[in-house]
């Protein structure tokens, strides 16, 4: 779930750790109940600073996403439909804004970068 | 806050050549703290004076509450140190190895001891001028981690390791600090090592400290911008220039320090405009930071 964590990127780690979370939720990849690892087990795998995961559960706690019972563990709470879906929604714009950072490094216009856009999705309905 | 270690106006001086001066360096208490430097920059003289095993000239050190040397004991046997070169009698097996060490610290955990042994695949009748390497390095963090220390002085800890022993030796430091609020001091190379774990940076060079931030502001503040039309005298700049290049016609690339979101208003304001602004990664950062360092040129 975490391949994508990467720590040579601007955004904190703690961000990166609990936007991936968010949206294991939102997807149904977590579903409401389920444990996260403890804190203990996933500094461990991800090599990071205990007090990175730490943060990350408090940010999904604040949020509602998560709960965290003292000795028990952190839970996934029961997260409503259209909450997951804005949460979907946000993932998708970040997708969009990478893309057309990448595309204006490269020069590829707005109007090529749509067109491509069309085409692809086009081909995979097709 | 309350820090861990603290150094005050530290100066010492090693033969014509080498001197560390005018030294401050503050480790809060819980915090995982990355010590970044070149070779020869001071990293292991400052651990050596932080452990109260140098004299410095002058100067205040202050660790774990207690000031070095006058309570070295007491700190020291709430120390963990694993220094650069390996520093136990090669003549004794793995046991004996551990049986001394023991002795020495009342805070000594035998069940987590024996458990890392098996976790490092280590034997126990294995003789210490046999290690490997590898095996070597993971019998150093054993010893330091099995006193159970409220802190942790690591200098370049996993230098020359492979990359799956270095994986076991820094997951037992994790799962140690994810059970007790101990303090990490680490010095490495390895810069990409240190961005996954530390969330505080100091930088050294050549016997200074050039910076000492909390790891997100280091990264969060050093960018790469591209202006155009750059103002010929930047003039009062929000952020630190460090550095600017010239590159192809108009476009220029600037180096700065200190940068936050706003601060795009000030290219405005000087006719110039921000065509971008490229992220650095610690590395990086670390790079430009020394280069300009040393050759201070601008907006400094």
């Amino acid at each position: 779930m975490f391949e994508h964590i990467d720590p040579r990127s601007p955004t904190p780690l703690y961000a990166q750790i609990a936007a991936r979370l968010k949206l294991a939720v939102a997807s149904g990849e977590l579903r409401p109940g389920e444990t996260l690892p403890s804190v203990r087990q996933l500094a461990a795998r991800l090599r990071v600073n205990p007090a990175t995961v730490v943060q990350a559960y408090r940010d999904l706690e604040g949020e509602g996403f998560v709960e965290m019972k003292q000795g028990a563990g952190t839970f996934v709470r029961e997260v409503a439909s259209d909450r997951r879906a804005v949460e979907r929604g946000k993932q998708a714009v970040r997708l969009v804004r990478q893309m057309m950072q990448e595309a204006g490094q490269i020069g590829v216009t707005t109007h090529e970068l749509t067109e491509a856009i069309r085409q692809e999705l086009g081909a995979k309905v097709a | 806050m309350s820090h861990a270690v603290e150094i005050r106006d530290l100066h010492y001086r090693a033969g014509k050549t080498f001197e560390i001066r005018d030294l401050a360096v503050n480790v809060p208490t819980g915090s995982m703290y990355g010590f970044l430097g070149p070779n020869g920059s001071g990293k292991t003289t400052t651990i050596r004076l932080m452990l109260g095993l140098l004299r410095p000239i002058k100067g205040t050190i202050t660790v774990l509450g207690g000031a070095v040397p006058r309570e070295s004991p007491r700190i020291l046997a709430r120390t963990g140190y694993v220094p650069e070169q390996p520093h136990l009698y090669t003549s004794l097996t793995i046991s004996e190895a551990l049986a001394f060490h023991a002795a020495f610290y009342p805070t000594w955990d035998w069940k987590w001891a024996n458990e890392l042994l098996g976790q490092f695949q280590l034997r126990r009748d294995q003789g210490l001028a046999r290690l490997s390497k590898g095996e070597m390095g993971k019998l150093e963090m054993l010893l330091a981690l099995a006193q159970r220390p409220e802190l942790l002085v690591l200098d370049e800890p996993t230098d020359g390791l492979d990359p799956v022993v270095r994986r076991d030796v820094l997951t037992a430091l994790l799962d140690y600090v994810s059970q007790h609020n101990a303090t990490v001091f680490i010095s490495s190379h390895l810069i990409h090592e240190l961005e996954r774990i530390c969330d505080w940076v100091g930088v050294m060079d050549r016997g200074r400290l050039v910076t000492e931030l909390p790891m997100h502001s280091f990264k969060s503040g050093i960018k790469r911008l591209r202006v155009e039309h750059a103002p010929a005298l930047p003039g009062d700049t929000p952020f630190v220039l460090l550095a600017r290049e010239g590159g192809n016609g108009s476009l220029e690339t600037w180096t700065v320090r200190g940068w936050q979101a706003p601060m795009r208003q000030y290219f405005e304001g000087v006719g110039a405009s921000l065509r971008e602004i490229v992220d650095l990664d610690l590395e990086e950062g670390f790079v430009e930071l020394l280069r300009t360092f040393r050759e201070p040129t601008i907006g400094a």
